[in-house]
């Protein structure tokens, strides 16, 4: 071979190599693309899906094509892949898929989210289907055969148990050409937070983690939660907004980091504001300089329960299965070892039953270490004395409540189911019961709420202002009238009762102020508004 | 005047004669050392071999030492910080595979260039030492591969580092000792990971360069094997050819071609990631890298002491060949024949077992 033919050599191979050098440049700025979120690693599993679904379902491939999921690869079969049986599942284009995403399939890879979620009080949403919410949705705004405002009102936030429409032989029914479930419309489309799924699982990342974009500034931010804590009977999202972290969150919303990949931790990441996640599970540098407290169980860090008629503290006993379950301080506790009889609430036949289980008492963890758990995120900001304090006046807050009307009043109604006044299975026949729900469930709620979330107006006008004024002009009354309903010598009993209540000290206030008092109060108004 | 002032000599002159100065260097005696007239069979393809070696060795520093910027050598980052390099360090996944694949190249390569100073018994007097040298450099080639795979820190490669310093430690007298050095200590732990990188990226690079410039320079002094063939008449002034240009762009084109294939295999099969080590779970198949498929068969067909007794003997016979061929020679005249038969056969077996090691579940 002649040096001319070589140097022809040469020169032909160095051009191959810089087209593969070229080819190397372009697959690393692919790859940087990828890695900057600019373009969607499509795997091979799921490339017929994004071909097919970006025409079919243009907007919907690009949420996912801008998530976190699509930039690491993992597209639309990782989610929706289906196991052979599943019952929601169909071959759709050569896939065994199903349409319904239920945390079983998030815990393919977020598994200690999973767990942290399935053992929280947030996956236990469900489990309303059970209870007087759900009774006024179903009966008084419903009818026998129209659950619709269960449906689009309830479900959507606590989550429904999903169903599939069966044939007479019970088969479920399937549709078109590829013979896809067909599901029960009542029951999905359904984003509730304690969803009863298929394949056994309670729960909807979904809830939070909006599909198909996945951002974490959606579940960072409050009114993600806003969607279902807010209204009449539970205004949190009212109350943070009024709160001086609600301010201090929509005045820097931007410094917030609310889209920071991983770990978002306060007092690392952000400082500006708590957020609802913030404070509830959300990571938080301790004082001692240390990250803690990540969880996807929000009710970790939680002292009270603000819900019930009469508010406890709640202790919290661990199972050694993982399975948590709330105490109220009331409640005497087991030991560590001890084998507890439990109640598990599951699916059968499209109905939730209870079952019981033993489980072994792996730890208990009492209200007081739940609340020092939520002082490590407030002593971000505020110092030992200033935490304390925010929660000496809380306490005495829910003290109040239920020492003043949670206590008496509940006691009254049991009294009047106890004197024959009240039938227990028609729990709103009567005016007092409809008083009653709405003295403890809406007003005692938003008071208590108010106090925990440092939210003046809602602690008071729309809460302890409103308990006290149906207390004594609504509940009082409505007492005695149902008694004598009944009968006017239970009328008369019930007039003695209240009468003797009434003269209370802290109800004495009713038939006069003091001499001072009136004094001071008349010559405000003269001096401020000249009335 | 001071005694400084009498023996300083200012410079004068060019640039040149300054650098000359500065670097007393005979350029013209270096450059005729360099430029070697090379035999006329040299222009025949498989007699360029033993450059690929070299020019893959280059590869691998360069390559090496960019990913020894990234790489961490501790037991709880190593495998972090190859995922890192892999799917984060811009373009560390091609350097990655650049070096993993021409790690594989190389020892074809040294294989290729032996099988052919074997087949040609160009080892014979007065070139013994250099194919001792050679066997030496195809051992470090070996050592690099496994030291370098272990590295990684992937399941597979914790393993195979086991069975491998399992094996070591088989070998009579030197084996335990060979074998605590290696792991640092009885068993494979945060310290084997620093040791295997001081061996990869220290020691043997030091070894074999060394060993190269040996080999090349005996290569240089002894002069290339000259060769001829049936029925090819070379005139008297065509037997030799000048290094300088044309063995060199012989050599570049095998340098480009060797970069060419490299960068589209890298493309088409970029190195990835097997899962991370985990010394609590033994794989259910633990396999080495290819080019220890033949001790691992022989390790499965025999036992662990009879396989290190085995490659023993055919690393003794492997070293001593070039003076058994000449023990044979003095006795016999169908050396050629014995020589290919041997070398065929054992070569065969190589394949045979490597193939049969491969596709073995």
């Amino acid at each position: 071979m002649s040096l001319t033919v070589k140097r022809y050599i040469v020169a032909v191979l160095a051009l191959f190599l810089l087209a593969a050098l070229l080819v190397v440049a372009q697959q690393e700025s692919k790859r940087h693309r990828q890695e900057e979120g600019l373009e969607a690693v499509v795997t091979a599993a799921n490339k017929s899906c994004v071909e097919c679904h970006r025409t079919d379902s243009a907007a919907l491939t690009m949420e996912w094509e801008r998530s976190s999921h699509a930039k690491y690869g993992v597209g639309c079969y990782d989610c929706h892949k289906a196991e052979e049986g599943d019952v929601d599942a169909w071959t759709h284009e050569g896939a065994l898929i199903s349409a319904l995403v239920t945390p079983l399939d998030c815990a393919r890879c977020h598994a200690r989210e999973y767990e942290e979620f399935n053992h929280s009080h947030h996956s236990k949403a469900g489990h309303i289907l059970a209870s007087l919410d759900n009774v006024l949705a179903e009966k008084a705004a419903g009818m026998p055969d129209n659950k619709a405002d269960a449906i689009n009102g309830c479900w959507q936030c606590h989550g429904t148990i999903v169903k599939f429409l069966h044939d007479e032989n019970g088969e479920i029914l399937t549709t078109g050409k590829e013979n896809k479930p067909v599901i029960d419309p009542a029951t999905w489309p359904n984003s509730g937070m304690g969803r009863l799924n298929p394949d056994g699982s309670a729960g909807s990342c979904h809830a939070c983690h909006s599909r198909h974009s996945f951002e974490p500034k959606i579940s960072r931010s409050p009114e993600n939660c806003g969607k279902c804590h807010m209204g009449p009977d539970h205004p949190q999202i009212e109350i943070y907004n009024e709160s001086k972290h609600g301010i201090a969150f929509h005045a820097n919303r931007d410094i917030m980091a609310l889209d920071k990949e991983g770990d978002w931790i306060l007092g690392r990441d952000y400082s500006a504001a708590p957020t609802c996640a913030t404070c509830h599970m959300s990571g938080y540098v301790t004082t001692q300089g240390v990250v803690e407290g990540n969880n996807h169980d929000v009710g970790n860090r939680i002292s009270w329960t603000l819900r019930p008629k009469v508010s406890h503290k709640l202790n919290r006993v661990v199972y050694e299965d993982g399975y948590k379950e709330d105490y109220p301080d009331s409640r005497e506790l087991p030991a560590v070892g001890d084998v507890v009889e439990t109640v598990d609430k599951v699916v059968e036949d499209y109905e939730l039953v209870s079952r019981k289980v033993d489980r072994t008492v792996a730890r208990i963890v009492t209200w007081q270490e739940r609340r020092a758990e939520m002082k490590g995120a407030c002593k971000n900001c505020h110092n030992d004395t200033y935490v304390d304090n925010f929660y000496w006046q809380f306490d005495e807050l829910v003290d109040l409540y239920n020492e003043k009307f949670g206590i008496p009043s509940k006691r009254m109604m049991d009294e009047l189911v106890a004197d024959g006044i009240l039938n227990p299975a028609a729990p709103f026949e009567k005016h007092v019961q409809w008083v009653y729900w709405e003295l403890w469930h809406h007003e005692g709620r938003r008071a208590r709420h108010g106090a925990s979330m440092m939210g003046p107006d809602y602690t008071h006008w729309h809460g302890m202002y409103e308990v006290s004024k149906h207390f004594y002009e609504k509940f009082l009354p409505a007492a005695i009238e149902a008694a004598e309903e009944t009968s006017h010598a239970l009328g008369v009993k019930w007039q003695r009762k209240i009468d003797l209540l009434l003269t209370q000290p802290e109800h004495v206030w009713q038939k006069g102020l003091s001499a001072e008092e009136a004094e001071a109060l008349q010559r405000e108004y003269e001096e401020r508004y000249d009335q | 005047m001071s005694e400084n002032e009498r023996t300083y000599k200012p410079p004068r002159g060019g640039f040149r004669r300054r650098f000359d100065e500065l670097v007393p260097v005979d350029w013209s005696k270096l450059a005729e050392a360099g430029d070697e007239p090379i035999p006329h069979h040299i222009k025949k393809w498989w007699f360029c071999l033993g450059g690929t070696p070299l020019i893959l060795f280059v590869i691998q520093v360069l390559t090496g030492a960019l990913l020894a910027f990234h790489y961490v050598p501790a037991a709880d980052q190593a495998y972090d910080s190859v995922a890192r390099i892999t799917t984060e360090v811009r373009f560390g996944w091609f350097i990655r595979s650049l070096h993993k694949w021409s790690s594989n190249l190389m020892i074809v390569a040294v294989m290729f260039h032996m099988l052919r100073v074997y087949f040609t018994r160009a080892y014979r007097h007065p070139r013994q030492l250099n194919w001792i040298a050679g066997l030496g450099l195809l051992m470090l080639t070996l050592v690099f591969g496994f030291t370098g795979y272990s590295l990684v820190y992937e399941q597979l490669s914790y393993w195979g580092a086991t069975v491998a310093t399992n094996l070591a430690n088989t070998v009579p007298l030197v084996g335990p000792v060979l074998a605590d050095l290696l792991r640092g200590g009885p068993e494979i732990g945060p310290q084997t990971l620093t040791r295997l990188f001081a061996l990869h990226a220290g020691l043997l690079p030091i070894l074999t360069t060394l060993l190269i410039v040996f080999h090349v320079f005996f290569i240089r002094t002894h002069g290339v094997t000259e060769m001829e063939f049936k029925g090819e008449e070379v005139p008297e002034e065509r037997r030799y050819f000048r290094f300088f240009p044309d063995h060199v762009m012989t050599e570049m084109i095998i340098a480009l071609f060797v970069l060419y294939l490299l960068t589209v295999v890298s493309l088409i099969f970029p190195a990835h990631m097997g899962p991370r080590a985990n010394p609590a779970v033994t794989p259910a198949h633990i396999k080495p890298e290819w080019y220890f498929y033949f001790q691992f068969r022989l390790l499965k067909l025999t036992s662990l002491q009879i396989s290190v007794a085995l490659t023993g003997l055919l690393g003794g016979l492997m070293l001593f060949w070039p003076f058994i061929d000449g023990w044979l020679e003095e006795r016999t005249k169908h050396v050629d024949k014995i020589v290919t038969f041997v070398g065929a056969a054992f070569f065969l077996l190589f394949l045979a077992f490597t193939i049969w090691e491969a596709s073995a579940a």
